[in-house]
């Protein structure tokens, strides 16, 4: 499993349209619906609100990684959403979050895609790469910029 | 080098694990001091701390919203902070153990 199973161009969305958290989660979730990489849209994003209840997953530095497993998931997914002004998404900062990863993973899970998952969080710290994510003006570089996570592995 | 141990742990261990111990390990980097993280994640525990080097290590961090294994830690200065907390404070943590600033752990107290 590799990163590119779990994301496509058309699996980002550059402009998101969402003014709230709310809207956020909806407007990723939405998208997944769409592709049929889940089966259940409502008791799919049911789940991402109950982990944001656990605590938010805007983790600061104008990211949020709304994530959820769940057996209304079809395929392992991540989303890309990015907001240009940035959102009000409870983040531990108290900054606006920009750039979202929704995390779709099935229950029963391969530790192959968690670790692809867990080297994107590991690489969502690093500062230039926020900055590319943010910087990117098509969804083309924003794919090969998060396609890379896979090569730095070695 | 000086040598930090620690832990890090949450709840759907996805993510915030490993972002912890990312930046738990590049404040270590700016600092001057070598940080082993071992990850209780959804993948299971990886990178599974040593007896040897928790031995050697002059503080434990432990950065995890779930229950973490910490009767080997008995007797070390050590910290317990919420995985966000880890993310987020990680270069005043690294610098708080270098200082000395952490108590010390007595198992089953």
């Amino acid at each position: 499993m590799k990163i590119e199973d779990l994301i496509n161009e058309d699996l980002i969305l550059e402009d998101l349209k969402a003014k709230t958290k709310d809207e956020v989660i909806d407007e990723l979730s939405a998208l997944l619906h769409k592709l049929s990489r889940i089966t259940h849209l409502d008791h799919f994003v049911e789940a991402i609100h109950a982990r944001e209840k656990e605590s938010s997953t805007g983790v600061g530095f104008g990211i949020a990684i709304p994530h959820a497993k769940s057996k209304h998931v079809k395929t392992p997914s991540l989303v890309f959403g990015r907001h240009r002004d940035g959102i009000d998404y409870d983040a531990m900062d108290g900054e606006l979050s920009q750039l979202f990863f929704m995390i779709a993973v099935p229950e029963e899970s391969s530790n192959l895609h968690l670790q692809t998952l867990a080297q994107l969080s590991r690489k969502l710290m690093d500062e230039r790469f926020r900055d590319q994510l943010k910087a990117a003006d098509n969804k083309g570089k924003l794919l090969s910029l998060i396609e890379s996570i896979d090569k730095e592995e070695k | 080098m000086k040598k930090i141990v620690g832990v890090t742990a949450c709840p759907t261990g996805i993510a915030h694990t490993y972002m912890a111990a990312e930046m738990l390990e590049k404040a270590g980097k700016k600092q001057g001091v070598k940080v082993i993280i071992e990850t209780n994640g959804s993948i299971g525990v990886e990178n599974r701390l040593k007896q040897k080097d928790i031995d050697e290590a002059v503080a434990v961090v432990i950065a995890a919203d779930t229950k973490v294994e910490k009767a080997r830690f008995n007797g070390k200065p050590m910290l317990e902070v919420s995985v966000s907390k880890g993310i987020k404070k990680a270069d005043e943590i690294i610098k708080d153990a270098l200082e000395g600033k952490f108590s010390t752990y007595q198992h089953g107290e």
